[in-house]
């Protein structure tokens, strides 16, 4: 495509709002009361709203989890019932995958590139502001489900059939219909994305120019676009099970539950790219401005990306390693998991590469990202193990599981939400964060992290199975230890907020470019970005990309 | 050379830990078949690939941390390629994971191939229990979580197996493979004993086959690892490895003990005897749904105990517990109870809890149901 | 062709030249490189297929 296309259309509408006198009025009259934020299409303000969304999806996620590791601290059923405690860990798992990290990210894309490439706003803003509406709608429904009769969904987040349809709580259809919306609003907010990046670059900006954190998020649109479809089919297919007599998953009428868990994991695992492709953008951003050198080696980071996308749709059969699957099958999906993980992992080194012989300072935004670095790695390391069928038998299903993917989704894809908020308030708030606050925050959290989730290596290995409300005794002293870092971390994270209000409210004034070694787009803009940015597309001339 | 020195003291203490932290329950254990040590094998060897990749990596991390702070003066070099080092370093994990692949795939044929067992076992999960059934003995029975509920609730002291004991453990014989052929009466279960290193998820509709070759007799514990519902936690695998001769006692007895339980479906029985065999079944195998107080948990489990429906129709009451409800979590019991039981626990939904309908349901009835 | 083919071999490893990759978009048209992408990918599924048929053999 060529790269030069200048903005069309929605740079129309964009004068149109702001540039004409009855489009100001409009304005000003947009400014006041609560409907402003409800019908806003201005990207910065969808990307506030999606943020404080997925923020405030993270802390309810958040206490569901306490409720979780406060039944789990001692052996015994203390606290709650399993019926409770099941719909806990599936809401829990729920609203963090779909509620709290993939909003942040799309939040996070809502703000930043248009300012990275240089557009007035999102291609498609009414779209946009339609797609985030459709969020809350659908958590409270979710949420509802809790004080419905027979309770909430309780079969966990990968919800497999037959237990999520034949032997479902009532609830189930609400369940889906929520899905369906958070589902709806993903993929209309890849399909903007996409549009943006491909349409509304600044003339001179080309593809090759974008910064890593527009890149991964162009590819993950694609991966959004491609997967989320199938997740609404398979929940289609339960809900025809559930409340139209069809047999697709249930064995009884000649249905097959397996062919459940190929849809689901079809959409799984690119899913689970889905929520680290950004943050690999974020990091790569990051780590070069505060090393104050550029990113090693882009183009393989770019190319690998791109690759990992294509390939990330042939290892989903490794979360079925012990479901029965044929030999050749089990081999195959062995391989390529293996295969496909080595160019994944090794992009590790390029951050790393990064840091050698750079000048480092560690401001929060830089100690988030290099903790993301090493907890990540961890979590890939972890990822590598359980990609050896054989020892999956013994993995699988356990704590080792949970330890696994908690290591790349807690220290790994939200410690990258929580560095991205850092080095972005400036722009947003026109004020820096409160840096003693943010230290406290950074530290609770790593110390917090590491003992909730590495003590569940051991119990995992040791024997314990997942998702289960009461434990033999051998694995207490594990268990106890994650309950103590878990409600460590949970409380850290009032920190987090705290920073957040403050820094909203006051603090050092920011410039333009709040970070010294800060070089994109965004920072040649005034702190905190006016409303309306890059109204008239800037010159690039002699800009010097990443 | 001190680097190396003090490298390889680190191992070895590392190593030292790692044998400590297997005796202590913190790492996968070894097991008793051959198969589980190789698993074993396999899971040290990719773990310390690990851990070495990650001493270097994280090494080498910190270290240009610590060098090149900008407190310290360092400038910024401006180098951002080459690409001889990254194909370098691409190609080196790769080989490594090809010569993992080489004994996991010999490892997993292995473990794949269940030809030639000398004993099979259908193993089927039941919400929330076990059933075995010895092909070709006509010996079957569930095998239900033995912890008083009083332990679970804290206000007894915890035994030393809590969670992981059971009525009845299968039990197997050492030296001689055993074929198991896993299959599920309602949702998905997964079958797991550790020291085994089997570990095979029961789906209705399909059956699933592992098998095992036990080297030491021994007692063995393991628990369901697909999450199964409400009681999911609370149903444990236990295998009680016994030598050839033992084991053929066992069989023995289990066959006299067998045809002793089903007898008397010809006699009839009085209402007192089936209430009284009927609430022991009605507590190993309903209550865990329909409560042992009969209320069972609306909507889900629809309470027994004054249930007027069950009460006036007995053909229905009868039909729903030997044939189950499609679409349902009721399952159906004529396969897995004997007419006697069956018999006894409809007895006794019919007067028990309040359910005052004195209706007496004979074994023979059922009997002439499931084989007219 | 060849020249594409060899770039998304080396995305399929994950390292590529700065200059190529200025050569590929200056040059190429990312039509080329999805079919030969998607191409590839199906032939790698076809060589791992393969493999571990042989290896279940
Ligand atoms: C080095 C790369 C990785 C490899 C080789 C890998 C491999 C695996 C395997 C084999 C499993 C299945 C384990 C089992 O259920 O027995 C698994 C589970 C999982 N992985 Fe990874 N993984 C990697 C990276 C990631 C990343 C980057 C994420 C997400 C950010 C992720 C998220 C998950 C999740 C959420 C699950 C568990 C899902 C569930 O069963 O609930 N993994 N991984
Ligand atoms: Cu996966
Ligand atoms: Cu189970």
């Amino acid at each position: 495509m060529a790269p030069n296309l200048p903005p069309k259309a929605p740079l129309e509408h964009s004068q149109s709002v702001a540039g004409s006198p009855a489009a100001h009025e409009e304005e000003h009259h947009y400014r006041s009361g609560p409907l402003r934020w409800l019908l806003t299409t201005n990207h910065k303000e969808i990307g506030t709203l999606y943020l404080i969304f997925s923020l405030s999806m993270f802390l309810i996620g958040g206490v569901m989890a306490l409720v979780v590791r406060l039944e789990l601290f001692q052996p015994g059923l203390q606290m709650v019932q399993p019926e409770f405690f099941n719909q806990m860990t599936t809401m829990h798992g729920l609203i963090m995958v779909f509620g709290a990290v993939m909003p942040a990210f799309v939040g996070l894309a809502n703000w930043m590139v248009p300012l990275q490439i240089g557009a007035p706003d999102m291609a498609l803003p009414r779209l946009n502001n339609f797609s985030f509406w459709l969020l809350p709608i659908a958590f409270t429904l979710l949420l509802a489900t809790l004080l419905m009769p027979g309770g909430g969904p309780n079969f966990g987040w990968t919800f497999y059939a037959p237990l999520s349809t034949t032997y479902a709580p009532p609830s189930t259809t609400f369940f889906i219909f929520a899905l369906h919306m958070a589902g709806i609003s993903s993929i209309l907010g890849a399909i903007n994305i996409i549009a943006t990046i491909l349409n509304l670059r600044a003339p001179g900006m080309r593809l090759m120019d974008m910064t890593l954190f527009v890149w991964t998020w162009l590819i993950t649109a694609f991966l959004l676009i491609a997967v989320m479809p199938v997740l609404a089919g398979v929940i289609t297919m339960m809900l025809l099970d559930i409340n139209f007599g069809t047999s697709f998953f249930n064995a009884a009428g000649g249905g097959d539950p397996v062919l459940f868990q190929h849809l689901f994991w079809f959409f799984g695992h690119p899913e689970v790219y889905i929520m680290i492709l950004p943050a690999f953008g974020i990091v790569s951003v990051i780590v070069p401005t505060f090393a104050r050198k550029r990113l090693f080696g882009y183009a393989s980071m770019v190319y690998a990306t791109a690759s990992i996308a294509i390939l990330s749709f042939l290892v989903w059969a490794h979360h079925m390693f012990a479901v029965g699957l044929p030999l050749v099958a089990e081999l195959f999906f062995m391989y390529t998991t293996m295969l496909i993980a080595v160019p994944t992992g090794v992009k590790v080194f390029n951050w790393i590469t990064t840091l050698f012989r750079g000048s480092i300072t560690f401001e929060t935004p830089m100690l988030f990202a290099l903790a993301f670095i090493v907890l990540f790695t961890i979590g890939g390391f972890s990822g590598l193990m359980l990609a050896i069928a054989p020892a999956d038998f013994q993995y699988h299903d356990t704590y080792f599981v949970v330890a696994h993917f908690h290591y790349v989704l807690v220290p790994g894809a939200v410690f990258s939400i929580m560095a991205a908020v850092y080095y972005w308030l400036p722009k947003w708030t026109g004020h820096y964060p409160d840096e003693r606050i943010g230290r406290w925050h950074f530290w609770l959290s790593v110390i917090g992290v590491n003992l909730l989730f590495f003590p569940m290596h051991f119990a995992g290995l040791a024997g314990m199975p997942r998702r289960i409300p009461d434990y033999a005794l051998q694995f207490a002293d594990f268990n106890m230890a994650s309950s103590i870092g878990g409600f460590l971390f949970g409380f850290s994270q009032l920190l987090f907020v705290w920073v957040i209000v403050k820094c909203v409210r006051g603090g050092a004034k920011a410039p333009a470019k709040a970070w010294e070694g800060a070089s994109d787009l965004e920072w040649t803009l005034p702190s905190p970005a006016p409303l309306h940015t890059f109204e008239t597309p800037p010159d690039l001339r002699g800009f010097k990309f990443h | 050379m001190r680097k190396m020195l003090v490298l390889a003291a680190l191992m070895a203490s590392v190593t030292g830990l790692s044998r400590a932290a297997r005796a202590a329950g913190w790492n996968m254990p070894v097991g008793v078949t051959e198969v589980s040590r190789d698993v074993y094998g396999l899971h040290m060897v990719i773990f310390w690939i690990c851990v070495i990749i990650g001493v270097i990596v994280f090494g080498i991390m910190f270290y240009s941390l610590f060098r090149y702070r900008r407190s310290k003066g360092a400038q910024a070099a401006h180098f951002h390629e080459h690409t001889t080092v990254e194909v370098f370093w691409t190609a080196i994990p790769l080989l490594i994971l090809v010569a993992m692949a080489i004994p996991a795939t010999a490892t997993l044929k292995d473990m794949y191939d269940a030809s030639e067992a000398e004993l099979d076992v259908m193993v089927t999960g039941h919400q929330w229990r076990w059933h075995y059934h010895y092909m070709g003995e006509d010996i079957t029975f569930f095998s239900n979580l033995d912890t008083p509920r009083e332990q679970i609730d804290g206000t007894a002291e915890k035994g030393e197996n809590y969670l992981l004991e059971v009525d009845q453990p299968l039990v197997l014989p050492v030296g001689r493979k055993v074929r198991l052929l896993m299959t599920s009466s309602d949702v998905i279960h997964s079958w797991w004993v550790p020291d085994l290193a089997v570990k095979k998820d029961a789906v209705p509709g399909f059956v699933n086959e592992a098998w095992t070759r036990i080297d030491e007799p021994g007692i063995y514990r393991g628990q369901c690892a697909e999450l199964c519902g409400k009681d999911h936690a609370f149903m444990p695998v236990v295998v009680q490895a016994m030598e050839q001769e033992a084991f053929d006692t066992w069989l023995a007895e289990r066959k006299q003990e067998a045809a002793a339980a089903a007898s008397g479906v010809d006699r009839e029985w009085k209402l007192e005897e089936l209430v009284e065999r009927g609430e022991k079944v009605y507590g190993s195998i309903c209550a865990s749904c329909h409560q042992a107080d009969g209320q069972g948990t609306p909507p889900t489990f629809p309470a027994l105990a004054g249930n007027q429906a069950m009460m006036d129709d007995l053909d229905w009451h009868i039909d729903v517990v030997v044939n189950g409800v499609s679409g349902s979590a009721m399952a159906a019991f004529s396969g897995t109870l004997n007419p006697v039981d069956l018999a006894a626990v409809i007895t006794y939904e019919r007067n028990a809890w309040g359910n005052e309908t004195g209706d007496v349901v004979q074994p023979a009835e059922i009997q002439a149901l499931i084989d007219p | 062709m060849w020249e594409v083919v060899k770039s998304v071999l080396s995305a399929f490893f994950g390292v590529q030249r700065e200059q190529r990759r200025r050569r590929d978009f200056e040059q190429g048209k990312p039509g080329t490189f999805i079919v030969v992408g998607i191409v590839l990918a199906m032939l790698m599924v076809i060589v791992v297929m393969a493999i571990a048929i042989m290896a279940a053999g």
